[in-house]
Formats: structure tokens, C-alpha cells, sequence
């Protein structure tokens, strides 16, 4: 398991390859998730993450340690940027590899849907019409709760 | 008692704060009584922090937590908005 948050930006097709190239890896799925220009019609400028350093890596390296407890996976990578980002910047990778594709697909979205509520980040959005701090959403809760009848 | 309390996001703006040592005058048994507690002893932002708690997420020592949650002397209380990361 391999957990990263940083300011820098990343290469996610460089961690596919390195992943890609461990023992007996059949299958890599790689989730990355981008700043939009436009949110609510308001057109971004910025964007600001904001996180809570200690419990999010914690919190990080739970979700995946409950995948791995449901998917039979080989590896997985999170990477998450925090400060000041740009539209069309990339915020977030989420790649896990696995023998077999299924374990992979399953495990990456369960990672991806559970990083949305459950990791400490917070993003603000900074437009011309001002700064808001982005609310959550409803169907990212629904989408979680949905994995609730795996246990 | 003693707590280390921290805000994030709008919550940090809010007050002006990120982080702080809090020493209470008396013992409090949930995270919620912290906050009952703090809205009779400071007023302004605490109460409305109190009467609108559910809008928040709490996370204790870092563990995603409850209002009813106990908190102990020397634990790590964050208050924050719902999530939105990813």
C-alpha cells in the first residue's frame, strides 16, 4: 500500500507502469479525478485543498485495508494533492492492481467511493464571484452507503 | 481537563483558529457536553456551533466519531464540515 499526499502534480500513467511491472500482475485500474473549469456555472480560477494531516493518511490506509479484505488485490496506490490547484489539474489517482481484472475494478471504485466521505479533505473553490467552500454531495453518501451490503 | 482542539475549513475561518489547547473549568463526559460547554462559557460562534452540531463531523484522537462519542483528558478533537475531497 502506498500513500501519498503532496502539493506537487504526478503522473498517473507512470504509477500504472510501475505497478504493471510487479510479480504476477494481471490487471491494473487506475481511477484519477481532475479540477472542472466550471462548477455551478461559475467559472473557476482556483481551487484550494485543504486536509487534515495525520487522520488522512490513516483514514486513507483504512479504506484500502478494507478492500483488501473483500478483493483479492496485489497493490494499491493513492495519491491526493492538497494547496492550490488549477483547472484541469489533476487532485486525485486511485490505482490498484490484482491477478485478475474484477478484484481490481471492484476494489478501485470502493476506494475512490469511500476517499469521498470518509478522508479528511476539504476543497474551496475560488471563481470571480467569490470563494465558497464546496458542500458535500448526496450522491456521493448514497454511493457509499451502497457498499454497505458487502459486509 | 485538558483537549487539543482543532477546526478545518469554513469552520477554521470561522473561528480563527486552526488549533488550540482548551482547558476546561470542569469535567465533560461527551464531545457534545464539550461543546454545550464551550457555547456557555465563550457564546457567539460556539452557540451557534452547538445548535447547529449536526451540520458537522467530529473525529476523536483521528477516527471519524460521533457527538455522543466520551472524550477523555488529553484527546484530539477535530471539528469539521462534511467532507468533500476526491
Amino acid at each position: 500500500m502506498n500513500i501519498i499526499i503532496q502539493e506537487n502534480s504526478f503522473s498517473i500513467s507512470k504509477i500504472i507502469s510501475d505497478l504493471s511491472k510487479k510479480d504476477n500482475v494481471g490487471a491494473v485500474v487506475s481511477f484519477s479525478g481532475y479540477v472542472r473549469e466550471f462548477s455551478k456555472e461559475r467559472q473557476l480560477k482556483s481551487m484550494e485543498l485543504e486536509h487534515y494531516p495525520g487522520m488522512t493518511e490513516k483514514a486513507l490506509a483504512d479504506i484500502v485495508q478494507s478492500a483488501k479484505s473483500h478483493w483479492d488485490i496485489q497493490e494499491a496506490t493513492i495519491v491526493h494533492r492538497v494547496g492550490k490547484l488549477l483547472p484541469k489539474d489533476i487532485i486525485v489517482g486511485v490505482i490498484v492492481s490484482s491477478k485478475h481484472r474484477s478484484n481490481a475494478f471492484k476494489a478501485c471504485e470502493f476506494i475512490i467511493d469511500f476517499l469521498k466521505t470518509d478522508a479528511p479533505f476539504w476543497k474551496k473553490e475560488i471563481s470571480e464571484e467569490g470563494e465558497i467552500w464546496v458542500a458535500e454531495r448526496q450522491e456521493d453518501v448514497v454511493k457509499k452507503t451502497s457498499w454497505n451490503k458487502l459486509d | 481537563m485538558n483537549l487539543k482542539l482543532l477546526f478545518f475549513a469554513s469552520l477554521r475561518e470561522r473561528f480563527e483558529f486552526s488549533q488550540k489547547e482548551i482547558t476546561l473549568s470542569k469535567e465533560v463526559r461527551t464531545a457534545e457536553e464539550f461543546l454545550l460547554d464551550m457555547s456557555k462559557q465563550s457564546g457567539g460562534e460556539w452557540v451557534n456551533l452547538f445548535e447547529n452540531k449536526n451540520m458537522y463531523k467530529l473525529a476523536i484522537n483521528q477516527e471519524l466519531s460521533s457527538w455522543k462519542d466520551p472524550i477523555h483528558e488529553g484527546d484530539e478533537l477535530a471539528i469539521f464540515p462534511p467532507i468533500t475531497g476526491g
